[in-house]
């Protein structure tokens, strides 16, 4: 059995006890009682599950925990740490961009992510594009477009 | 579940590990975003589950006119290559339109060839270019064409103790792949368009996902295709041979009608982006 460790949020988590077949959305949640990182659909299709994998988005639903030895992960509890995580909290905040706010954890870490990884002057419809991952179920989409743009001002 | 991951780092000892189990006992693991699924559903139920992410098959390369590409590689890695996408923009249309970047971040090529999909949004692109994959074995390397690789849904040539290391581009070609679906993201394609023109004549491939029992290349189209600038009415005879001869079918997704008569369409609208290919932006804005 592959042994071996991962850092989560900056601090090292051992992996040896942690079953083959667990995935990272479940490590997360229940056994370092992260809960901030959502469980929606367990099929890939919603995003609420999205945490960075060294600074990439990724699905924590189709990812097993061992997958990830030696990555860094990085879930909404410490996104905004960041520079540019913090400018997406804000954002979200400043717009109300969440009614239920299920959906909210998987939005900021997967713009987060976003931002960092394209230019800021990447064009706002292809943000909206690239955003496409994630669902929300009630709060809408025109705060959540909004907080995507003054989030993306923020940190021009 | 309750399966055993194993990860090794040689691909010698990765068929090895497939070559000595029963069928159906390993279960071989890339980005994971179509077994882990198959796991949820227990169509999948392996004692032990090889996970190919230490083998060194995370490249991407030119030889020549030649694209290599790992079969590890995750996709995303593909799209943010500026060259690939101003070679090859064909093979950046239908990877940046897979599922959603999380995904993308994750899912290979090598998983898409190895699910063979009827949808896949990749093995039409593939087609279109020529693409062949090289699979190691127990008995040592081969190369096969995409075209004879991928048989059926989940049927592939690979044999018993094999797997795909590379996907090998002969070269690149100006080209373009266009879908339909009902959502952009995460939705799985209605019709899938993908069409590239070769150096030398015959110019023209025009290849389709969406059809059963797996994509397709489809000379009738092809062979309407003769200049290497085709003018408009080789253009609308080569689309009305797709809506007649594409081998759709009705399913839960669109109806073979609808197929028909959005592929006509698509096959017009994709010969045009290879044609004049002025106004498609490259490289990030
Ligand atoms: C929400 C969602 C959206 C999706 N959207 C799309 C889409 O738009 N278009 C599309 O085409 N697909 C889509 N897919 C399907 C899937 O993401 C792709 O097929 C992806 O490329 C699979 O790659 P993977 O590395 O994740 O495969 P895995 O799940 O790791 O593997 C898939 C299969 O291939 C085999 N395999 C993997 N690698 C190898 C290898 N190197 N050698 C031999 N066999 C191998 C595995 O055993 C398995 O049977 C989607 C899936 C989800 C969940
Ligand atoms: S829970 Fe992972 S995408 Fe929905
Ligand atoms: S705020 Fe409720 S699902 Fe998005």
């Amino acid at each position: 059995m592959p042994a071996g460790s991962t850092r989560v949020n900056g601090a090292p988590v051992d992996l040896s006890e942690v079953p083959d077949d667990e995935r990272l959305l479940d490590t997360l949640r229940w056994r370092l009682a992260l809960r901030g990182t959502k469980e929606g659909c367990r099929t890939g299709d919603c995003g609420a599950c999205t945490v960075l994998l060294d600074g990439r988005s990724a699905l924590s639903c189709l990812t097993l925990t061992h997958e990830v030895e030696g990555a860094s992960v990085t879930t909404v509890e410490a996104i905004a740490n960041g520079r540019i995580g913090e400018a997406v909290r804000d954002a979200f905040i400043a717009e109300g961009a969440a009614q239920c706010g299920y959906c909210t954890p998987g939005f900021v870490v997967a713009l987060t992510g976003l931002l960092a990884e394209r230019r800021a002057s990447t064009p706002v419809s292809d943000l909206l594009e690239e955003m496409g991952g994630n669902l929300c179920r009630c709060t809408g989409y025109g705060t959540i477009g909004r907080a995507i743009v003054r989030a993306r001002e923020a940190i021009r | 579940m309750g399966f055993t991951l194993v990860a090794p780092e040689r691909p010698e000892e990765a068929c090895e590990i497939l070559a000595s189990a029963a069928p159906g006992q390993v279960a071989v693991l890339a980005g994971g975003t179509d077994l882990l699924l198959d796991l949820d559903s227990g169509r999948s139920h392996p004692d032990r589950v090889l996970s190919l992410r230490r083998l060194p098959w995370r490249s991407l390369q030119w030889n020549g006119p030649t694209l290599t590409i790992g079969s590890t590689l995750p996709l995303s890695e593909i799209e943010v290559d500026p060259v690939v996408r101003a070679r090859i923009p064909g093979l950046w249309d239908a990877i940046h339109g897979v599922g959603s970047l999380q995904l993308r971040h994750r899912a290979t090529l090598g998983g898409n060839l190895g699910r063979a999909s009827p949808t896949s949004d990749l093995i039409p692109m593939l087609l279109a270019l020529d693409a062949s994959v090289e699979i190691v074995g127990v008995q040592g390397i081969r190369s096969v064409p995409v075209d004879e690789f991928v048989l059926a849904s989940r049927s592939t040539a690979l044999r018993v103790g094999e797997l795909i290391a590379s996907i090998s581009i002969p070269e690149a070609r100006p080209s373009a792949y266009v879908w339909q679906r009902v959502r952009p993201s995460n939705d799985i394609s209605q019709v899938g368009v993908a069409v590239a023109r070769a150096s030398r004549a015959p110019f023209w491939r025009v290849a389709l996902g969406g059809v059963t029992p797996r994509p397709v290349r489809l000379p009738e189209a092809e062979r309407e295709l003769r200049a290497e600038r085709p003018l408009t009415p080789e253009v609308v005879r080569a689309a009305e041979a797709a809506a007649t001869h594409a081998p759709f079918a009705t399913d839960k997704r669109a109806t073979e009608t609808y197929r028909r008569q959005l592929v006509g369409v698509l096959v017009r609208r994709a010969i045009a982006m290879v044609s004049a290919p002025l106004d498609r932006p490259v490289g990030w804005a």
